[in-house]
C-alpha cells in the first residue's frame, strides 16, 4: 500500500501542476503561483534539514539569495543560460553550505543556527556593499529571459520548467527520506550515541542533510533571477529566512505534503498580511509561536497523526524474516573470520582519576566472555573506550588484528564491533522495524544517486534490508511489535530491541553492556539462550554483568576489574574461588576463609 | 598610535557589551543546555524601556532600573512558557523555535510602540569625553569592560561560594543527580535565565548612550555575543568575557583600517575558523560526556 502511496501522490502533484496554468486568471497570479513552486523547492530541502536532521537554518534566504546573485552575475557578464547557471548555482550554495556546517555541526547543533543567521546577513551585507559585483543596494537588472540550449522560455514554457523542477526535487527529497540516508539522518537526530555505534558518521550526515539544503536553496535562487529578471539585496532577508523555516514547521517538519502545503499557505500569506505593515513581522512570530504551542507537529503532521490513531497501522508484520544465519550475511559470506579482541595496556584517565590501569583484555575468537567487577571498577571506561567513546591516555586495542587504538565510535563500529547500552539508547519516534534497518546502515553499497531515484539495485537492496531486520526481530522475538514505535516498547523489550540492532551490523564483536539490568527471570533465561546462539554462530561475546548466575553459566573466561586494575581473568570456576576477587566484592578476610580455619 | 588607541578604547567598550550578551549565554546554557534565541532583546527591552521611562518623565536611574526589572521578567517568563515545556530532551530544537518566535513578536510591537528609528539614551556617562593619550574617550566606554569583568569576577565568586552557586555548578554537571541531592533544578533554570536576562537589559542600557536604540539592535549585538561564545567556549565565563573584549576591539580595527562590510565578514570567518581549529572554543571544556 505505501509502496504505491507515494506514486499516487508524485502523480497527483503532477496533474495539479498541469491544471493550475489553465485556471490562472491573469499573468500576476500565474507568476505568485510560480513563486509558490520556487519557495516549495526551498522548504523541501529545508525539510530534511529539519525534518530528518533535526537541525535548524536561519540562513535559508542567505542561501537563496548566492545562487540568485551566481546566476545573475554569470548570465549578464558571461551569457550562461538556465541549466549552466543552476548547476554553478549548486555546486556554489553547497560548498557554502558544507563550510557552513562541517565545523559547526560536529560540536553542537544549536551552533547551526547560530551559524546561518549570521551568514544569511553576512550575505545581505556582502550583496549591498560590494558594489562592483553586485551592483550594491540597486542589485543586477537586465538579467537575460531564461533559455535552455538557445531556445526562449517563454511565461508557461518557464511554468512547465518550474514545475518540472518542483516534481523532480519533490520525488528526490522523499525517495532520500526514505533510504538509508534519511534513516540515518533521523537517527543521529534520536540519538546521536546509538547512531555513531551503528557505524553512522554523524557530523558527515548532518553536513550532508545541510548542503542538501543549501543546494535547493541555490537552485531556488537561480529560478526566482530569471524569473524576476532583477535581483536586489532587500529581496532576501532574515524575515525571508524566518519565511521558509515556517513553511516546514507550519505544514509538518519531516512530511513532504506537509513541507508543500506550508509553503503554499506562506506564497500566499503576505499577499494578505501586507496591508498589516508593521503587523506582517509579528505575525510570522505569532504563528511560529501558534504552532510550536498548539500544533508541534504542524498541520499535516498532526492530521496524519489523528488518522492514525483512528485507522491505526497493525503493530505486527506477517511476512516472515530471512533466517539468522542469512540475516547476518553469514551464509553468504561463507568462511567467516574468526575474530579476536585484544587489549593491552589500556589507561584512562579522568582528571586525577585513573578509571582504567594499564588494562590488558583479550576475547577469543567465539567466546563469550565476561567482564565484571564491583560499581566504579571502569567497566563502563573500558566499553566505551574500545567502542570509540573515550580517548585512551596510553595502551592500544585491535580487533581481527585491525588497530582500533583513538579511532572514533563509528569506524570501530564499520570494523566489526557492535555494542548495547547501559542506558537503552533506541531511536524512540521510529518504529522497532526501522531500529533494525538503521543497523543495517553500511552493509548497504547504494549510491546516493540510487536512493535518489530508488533504482532497481536500491530497491533490492532496502528489500533485502527488510527481511533482514524481521528476522532479527524474529531471533529477539519482537516481531509482533515491529511497527510500534520503539519507545513505547517497555523495558525489557528496549533491551532485546537493542540486541537485534546491534545483530543488524553484522559484527564480528558483540559488547553487551548490562544486558540483564532489570530483566525478569525468565527474560533472563531468554537472554542466557540468545547469547549462546549467537556465540555459536562464530560471533565474539563481550559480556558485561553483573548477574553472576548467567555468568557462570554461559561465560567461557571471566576477567576481574577492581579500581581499574585486571585482579583476575580466568575461567568461570577458578575466579569464583579466587580470594582476590572474593576480596575485592566482600572486603578483606573473606568470611568463608574465617570459618574454615 | 592616537587612532589605534582610539580603536582600542572604543573597542572594549563594544566588547565588554559582546562580553556581558555572551556571559548570558553562557550561563542559560551551562545551567539548562538550551538559551533564549531572544537574548538580544532583552538587550534592547532594557535599553527601549529606559528612554521609554525618561520621556515619561522619570528620573534615569529609576527608569533603568525598572527596565533592567522588566528584562529579567521577561527572561524568567521565557524560560517557563518557552523553553522549559520544548527542552525536555537534549535533542529538541522546539526550544530555539519558540524563543525565536517571541523575539520576533517582541521587535515587532517595541517597533510599533517607540518606532523604527534610533534614539540616544541620555546619560551623564557621555557627558563630557576624556582625553588619554589625545584619544577622546567616554566615561561610559571605559565603565562597560570594567563592569563585564567585575560581572565575571563576581558570578565567579558566587559559584564558588554560595550554596546557589554551588547547586547551579551541580546542576550543569549532571541536572538528575542534582535533583536527586534536593536541588530544585527548575528554580535554577529559571535563575539563570533571570540573571542572564538581567546582564542584558544592563548592557543594553550601558551601550544605548554610545550607539543609540533601537527597536532591532537586538539582533545583531544578540548574534554577535552568541559568535563570542562559540569562540571563548560556552562553557568558560572567564574565556567568553576574553572573548568579547577581543572580538570588540578586532572588530574596531577592521572597522578603522578596512571597512564595515569587512567587520563583520571578518568576524564572522573568525568564528567559524575557530570552531574548526578549536571545536570547544578557545577556552572551553569539552563537556562530559556519558554514554
Amino acid at each position: 500500500m505505501s509502496k504505491y502511496q507515494s506514486l499516487i501522490g508524485f502523480a497527483a502533484l503532477a496533474v495539479i501542476l498541469a491544471i493550475v496554468p489553465l485556471t490562472a486568471a491573469n499573468e500576476y497570479e500565474l507568476r505568485l503561483f510560480m513563486l509558490f513552486l520556487i519557495y516549495a523547492v526551498i522548504a523541501l530541502g529545508l525539510n530534511i534539514l529539519v525534518g530528518l536532521a533535526g537541525l535548524i537554518s536561519l540562513g535559508q534566504a542567505g542561501l537563496f539569495a548566492l545562487g540568485a546573485y551566481t546566476a545573475a552575475i554569470l548570465s549578464t557578464r558571461l551569457g550562461f543560460e538556465l541549466v549552466s547557471s543552476s548547476i554553478a548555482a549548486i555546486i556554489v550554495a553547497s560548498l557554502f553550505g558544507a563550510l557552513l556546517a562541517y565545523p559547526t555541526v560536529r560540536v553542537r547543533g544549536v551552533y547551526l543556527a547560530v551559524i546561518t543567521i549570521a551568514f544569511g546577513l553576512i550575505v545581505e551585507n556582502a550583496a549591498i556593499e560590494w558594489q562592483g559585483l553586485t551592483g550594491g543596494p540597486m542589485g543586477i537588472t537586465g538579467i537575460p529571459k531564461p533559455s535552455v540550449l538557445g531556445i526562449p522560455l517563454s511565461g508557461y514554457a518557464y511554468y512547465g520548467v518550474l514545475a518540472v523542477v518542483l516534481v523532480l526535487v519533490v520525488i528526490v527529497t522523499h525517495n532520500l527520506k526514505r533510504s538509508k540516508y534519511g534513516r540515518a539522518m533521523l537517527a543521529v537526530s534520536q540519538s546521536e550515541t546509538a547512531a555513531r555505534s551503528l557505524g553512522i558518521n554523524a557530523t558527515g550526515i548532518r553536513t550532508l542533510a545541510f548542503v542538501i539544503s543549501a543546494a535547493t536553496a541555490g537552485l531556488a535562487g537561480v529560478l526566482y533571477a530569471f524569473l524576476n529578471s532583477y535581483i536586489s539585496p532587500d529581496i532576501f532577508t532574515f524575515s525571508d529566512s524566518i519565511r521558509f523555516l515556517l513553511m516546514v514547521i507550519f505544514g509538518g517538519a519531516g512530511t513532504t505534503t506537509g513541507t508543500l502545503i506550508g509553503a503554499y499557505i506562506l506564497t500566499y500569506l503576505p499577499e494578505y498580511l501586507q496591508q498589516l505593515q508593521y503587523w506582517q513581522k509579528f505575525a510570522y512570530g505569532l504563528l511560529l509561536a501558534v504552532v510550536m504551542f498548539v500544533l508541534p507537529l504542524g498541520v499535516f503532521g498532526t492530521l496524519s497523526e489523528l488518522w492514525r490513531k483512528w485507522r491505526p497501522v497493525p503493530r505486527k508484520i506477517e511476512a516472515a524474516g530471512l533466517s539468522l544465519e542469512q540475516a547476518l550475511g553469514i551464509g553468504n559470506a561463507g568462511d567467516r573470520l574468526p575474530t579476536e579482541l585484544k587489549a593491552e595496556g589500556l589507561t584512562v584517565r579522568f582528571g586525577g582519576l585513573t578509571a582504567l590501569n594499564d588494562v590488558s583484555l583479550r576475547v577469543q575468537p567465539a567466546e563469550i566472555h565476561a567482564l565484571i567487577g564491583p560499581n566504579g571498577a571502569g567497566k563502563s571506561t573500558f566499553v566505551n573506550t574500545i567502542s570509540g567513546f573515550y580517548r585512551p591516555d596510553s595502551g592500544r586495542y585491535e580487533l581481527n588484528g585491525v588497530d582500533l587504538t583513538g579511532q572514533p565510535a563509528h569506524l570501530v563500529a564499520r570494523n566489526g564491533l557492535a555494542r548495547t547500552f547501559q542506558n537503552t539508547e533506541l531511536f524512540g519516534d521510529m518504529t522497532v522495524l526501522e531500529n533494525v534497518m538503521a543497523g543495517y546502515q553500511n552493509r548497504f553499497s547504494y549510491n546516493f544517486f540510487d536512493a535518489c531515484a530508488h533504482t532497481p539495485r536500491f530497491l533490492r537492496q532496502e528489500e533485502q534490508c527488510r527481511a533482514a531486520a524481521l528476522g532479527l526481530l524474529g531471533f529477539v522475538d519482537l516481531t509482533d511489535y515491529a511497527n510500534e514505535k520503539a519507545r513505547f516498547l517497555p523495558f525489557g523489550l528496549q533491551r532485546r530491541l537493542e540486541i537485534a540492532r546491534a545483530l543488524a551490523t553484522s559484527p564480528r564483536l558483540l559488547l553487551l553492556d548490562e544486558p540483564a539490568a532489570g530483566l525478569t527471570t525468565h527474560e533472563i533465561e531468554e537472554l542466557d539462550k540468545m547469547i549462546r546462539r549467537i556465540a555459536a554462530l562464530g560471533i565474539s561475546v563481550l559480556l558485561i554483568e553483573h548477574h553472576v548466575e548467567l555468568i557462570m553459566a554461559i561465560a567461557n573466561q571471566v576477567t576481574v576489574l577492581d579500581y581499574g586494575v585486571v585482579i583476575a581473568s580466568a575461567p568461570p570456576d577458578v575466579v569464583q574461588a579466587d580470594s582476590r576477587v572474593i576480596e575485592a566484592y566482600f572486603g578483606t578476610h573473606a568470611v568463608p576463609a574465617e570459618v574454615v580455619s | 598610535m592616537q587612532a589605534a588607541l582610539q580603536y582600542i578604547f572604543s573597542g572594549l567598550a563594544m566588547g565588554g557589551i559582546y562580553a556581558l550578551v555572551a556571559l548570558g549565554f553562557h550561563i542559560m546554557w551551562s545551567s539548562a543546555k538550551a538559551v533564549n534565541f531572544a537574548h538580544g532583546d532583552t538587550l534592547m527591552l532594557g535599553a527601549v524601556l529606559t528612554i521609554m521611562g525618561i520621556d515619561a518623565g522619570l528620573p534615569l536611574p529609576v527608569a533603568a532600573a525598572g527596565s533592567i526589572a522588566a528584562s529579567c521578567i521577561f527572561g524568567v517568563l521565557l524560560e517557563r512558557f518557552a523553553v522549559r515545556p520544548f527542552a525536555k530532551s537534549a535533542t529538541s530544537i522546539g526550544w530555539m523555535l519558540t524563543t525565536i518566535a517571541v523575539g520576533i513578536m517582541l521587535e515587532a510591537l517595541v517597533t510599533m510602540e517607540f518606532g523604527g528609528f534610533s534614539r540616544p539614551l541620555p546619560s551623564p556617562g557621555v557627558s563630557q569625553a576624556i582625553f588619554i593619550f589625545g584619544a577622546g574617550v567616554y566615561p561610559q566606554e571605559l565603565l562597560i569592560p570594567v563592569f563585564a569583568i567585575a560581572v565575571m569576577l563576581g558570578f565567579g565568586w558566587m559559584q564558588r561560594r554560595t550554596l546557589i552557586g554551588r547547586a547551579m555548578q551541580a546542576v550543569a554537571f549532571d541536572r538528575n543527580a542534582a535533583a536527586l541531592m534536593g536541588i530544585n533544578v527548575n528554580f535554577v533554570f529559571a535563575l539563570s535565565f533571570a540573571i542572564a536576562a538581567t546582564l542584558g537589559g544592563a548592557a543594553g542600557i550601558l551601550i544605548a548612550p554610545v550607539t543609540q536604540a533601537s527597536s532591532t539592535m537586538g539582533l545583531i549585538i544578540g548574534l554577535k555575543g552568541f559568535a563570542v561564545a562559540i569562540i571563548g567556549g560556552i562553557t568558560s565565563a572567564p574565556g567568553v568575557v576574553i572573548a568579547g573584549l577581543a572580538f570588540g576591539v578586532i572588530e574596531k580595527f577592521v572597522e578603522g583600517y578596512i571597512s564595515t562590510a569587512a567587520r563583520e565578514i571578518i568576524g564572522f570567518s573568525l568564528t567559524i575558523l575557530v570552531l574548526l581549529i578549536f571545536p570547544q572554543g578557545l577556552f572551553g571544556k569539552r563537556e562530559v560526556f556519558k554514554v
